[in-house]
Formats: structure tokens, sequence, C-alpha cells
């Protein structure tokens, strides 16, 4: 996005997230290593009024779930500056960047990936980002990197697998705090190709539900992705009696 | 019968002792209320010892035996000498919980120390790794954090290195 003196960046509903009007308007997240791209992804500086400048990089909808879920009108991703994520199907760390944005300094990503093609990169790319740990491990296994992850705040999930539900129930039962969120991403023919994505997405909150992970909202990620679906909820949410 | 917990973190390892099971034992629920509040929680589990890895090659030793449910040297000897002794095979008056089924059979194989992996000892180390940092002195969240980040990168970079046959294959 050229000539930057004429787009101004806007706080969005989200913390942690942006929006450049200029031309035309993008989603974008706050940089936390000023002049670099992760994936060539577009950089935008902005004057500040001392003169300093702050950069900004460009968060496409076509490439990040997240991204998609948030221009789809989500209410909440929990995700936010200071927050303990962990991130499951981090894949090359592109998605995973822009999470390292939005939690800051302050926040930590623990991302994990199976697949070690795309780990080399996730690796690379958390070198220059030390809020992001990287565990080259499959999630299925939680008890393999039990080491490494503390209790989180939230569990994000794109890993595109039938039993992803399982898999985020699993990993939640030993990182996820009482009360704490997920973000799921669910892609209907990764699960059942056969039937309607719909009836797809009810049967896998219904899994969910059955794992204490309550869902709260769900959205469709069109136009970005087809018959995908966001879901996000609390887990084990505290007793309404008890407050 | 007592009830010990063993917890691997990034740091070290740390063995913590259960005294008011009683109080744990009215259910899941029950448990789940008390791991959430510290005051409570203190007042249930007692930390009893912790082993601090030496070095970051130490760390990484450990979190590769621990992840494929091996016993180290290391964690033979932390066992041995903070456990009481036991003197014949299933006679233990105490028992010891354990996240991982399989490296609860490896340590009983090498000490005869009894172990537990359940839904309980589940919450009960979901407790453990949420104050974590209360239980140890000098033990901050941010060098838990720094331990972590460590520890983590040495592990992956590993694997991703050491590919025999493990590289996904592209299809051409």
């Amino acid at each position: 996005m050229k000539g930057g003196a004429k787009v101004v960046v806007e706080q969005h509903r989200h913390a942690g997230v942006f929006i450049a009007r200029g031309k035309e308007d993008a989603l974008v997240t706050r940089n936390m290593v000023p002049g670099e791209s992760v994936y060539g992804e577009k950089r935008i500086a902005v004057e500040q009024e001392g003169g300093d400048k702050i950069e900004y990089r460009v968060w496409n909808p076509f490439r990040s779930k997240l991204a998609a879920a948030v221009l789809a009108g989500v209410d909440n991703i929990h995700i936010k500056p200071g927050a303990k994520v962990l991130y499951l199907g981090g894949a090359s760390g592109t998605s995973v960047s822009h999470v390292s944005d939005v939690v800051g300094p302050e926040g930590s990503v623990y991302a994990v990936e199976f697949s070690h093609r795309s780990g080399r990169d996730l690796v690379n790319m958390a070198k220059k980002r030390p809020n992001v740990i990287p565990i080259i491990e499959d999630a299925r296994h939680p008890q393999k990197y039990r080491m490494l992850v503390p209790m989180v705040d939230v569990v994000f999930a794109d890993v595109a697998q039938p039993d992803q539900a399982r898999i985020v129930g699993l990993n939640s039962q030993y990182f996820l705090k009482n009360g704490g969120n997920f973000v799921i991403s669910i892609k209907a023919s990764c699960i059942d190709s056969t039937a309607p994505p719909e009836a797809v997405f009810a049967r896998e909150v219904k899994k969910l539900q059955e794992q204490q992970l309550k869902p709260k909202e769900q959205v469709t990620l069109e136009p970005y992705e087809r018959d995908h679906a966001v879901v996000v909820g609390v887990y084990r949410p505290a007793k309404k009696k008890e407050q | 019968m007592t009830q010990f917990l063993l917890f691997e973190s990034a740091s070290g390892y740390g063995l913590f002792e259960v005294t008011a099971s009683d109080e744990l034992a009215q259910g899941s629920d029950a448990v789940q209320r008390s791991v959430e509040n510290m005051e409570r929680f203190g007042k249930v589990v007692k930390l009893s010892a912790f082993k601090p890895f030496t070095s970051a090659a130490n760390a990484l030793e450990q979190i590769n035996a621990v992840s494929e449910s091996q016993i180290t040297d290391d964690l033979k000897n932390f066992l041995t000498t903070n456990l009481p002794k036991v003197k014949k095979e299933g006679k233990a008056k105490f028992k010891l919980g354990v996240s991982e089924p399989k490296l609860g059979s490896a340590i009983q194989e090498e000490t005869g120390v009894p172990c537990e992996c359940n839904e309980y000892v589940g919450e009960l180390l979901r407790g453990v790794r949420q104050h974590l940092a209360t239980f140890i002195k000098g033990l901050e969240d941010k060098d838990m954090a720094r331990a972590q980040l460590g520890l983590a990168h040495s592990y992956s970079r590993a694997k991703v290195k050491f590919n025999v046959n493990k590289a996904d294959n592209m299809i051409i």
C-alpha cells in the first residue's frame, strides 16, 4: 500500500487488530518485527504525532481463517494483547505471525505443527519472534509436549482432521484453564465430504459439547473459504449458582 | 495411603504431595473448583521436592525421554531419593500420580514405585500446571516462559533436522 501519509489506521473492535483505511481498506496487525514481512505480505508504516513510525502488516482473510472470521463478524476472538494462546495446526506460521502481533510482547503463542516441511518455516519464523514457541509434534498427543506448555487462556485450532473435536478436547484437558476459550475452524469436507456442511458443523458442535467445550457462536467463512465454519466457545464455564 | 504427583516442567522435575485427599475425594466437580483457587489448592497439594535441570542439553535429554515415555537416570534418582522407600513389591504405602500411563509403567518397572494415571490425577496436575510458579520459590512465570521457549526451540529444531524417513514427501 503506497502513499503512507494517506493511510489512516484505526483500532478494530477486537483489541490488537487494526483497520488500515486508504484507497482500499485492509485488516492489519501491528508488526512486532518492524521492517520484515513473514510471507511477502504488504507493510504499512504510519507516522505518529511525535514523528515515530508504527508499522502494520496486512492480514489477508483468504490466507488466514482467523482473519476471515474477524471479517465475517465474529463477536469475540478472545485472542488479545497479553493472552497466552495454544495454536494447533500452526503450518508455516503465516497466521501464527499475526496472532503473535495481536498478543504482543506480553502474550505468547504456543504453535504446534506436525509436518516437518512447514515446521521448518515455523521454527525459522519463531526465531525472530520471541513470543512464538514452536512445537513440532502431533497435536493428537499433547502429553508429548506437556513440558513445554503452561495453562493457556485460549486454544485455537485449525487442524483440518476428521477427529479434530477430540484433538481440541484432549489439549484443553491438559492446558486450557477453567473458563478459558476455544476458537476452532472446521472444514466440512475434511470431516465428511458426503454430508451437507451444516450437518457436519452441527455434529462437530455436539462432539465439542460432550467434552465440556461449550460453543457460544458460529460463523461461516464465506466468501473467503467455502464450507468452513469457525466455532467460538468457553471451556468448563463457571456454574451459574456460584457467581 | 499417601498420594504423590510427578510434574515435568521445562525447568525441572517437581514432586508434590497431596495432603488433604479426603477433601478432594468428593468427585471431580469439587476437585475442579478447589484447583482454581490457589489458597485452597495450596492447602491440598504441597511441594515436596524440585530438581532443576542442570543445563539446556540436560533439559533436552529429559524431554526427549519423557515424550517417548522413557525414564532417565536423572528422573530415577530424583524419585528414589525423594519418595519413601519401597521395601516389598506391591506393599508400598503411597502412590505416584503421573500424567501418562506408559511413563507410569516404566517408572514402576525401574523403581517399584506404584504409579497411577487417571482423571483425578489429571485434574490435580492441571492445578499444579496453573500454580507452578507459586509453589517453587525463586521461579517466576517469566523464567518458566523463557525455559519453555529455549527448550521448545532446541526440541523442535532437532525434530525438523533429524528426519530420516519422517519427512512428508511431496507428490510430484
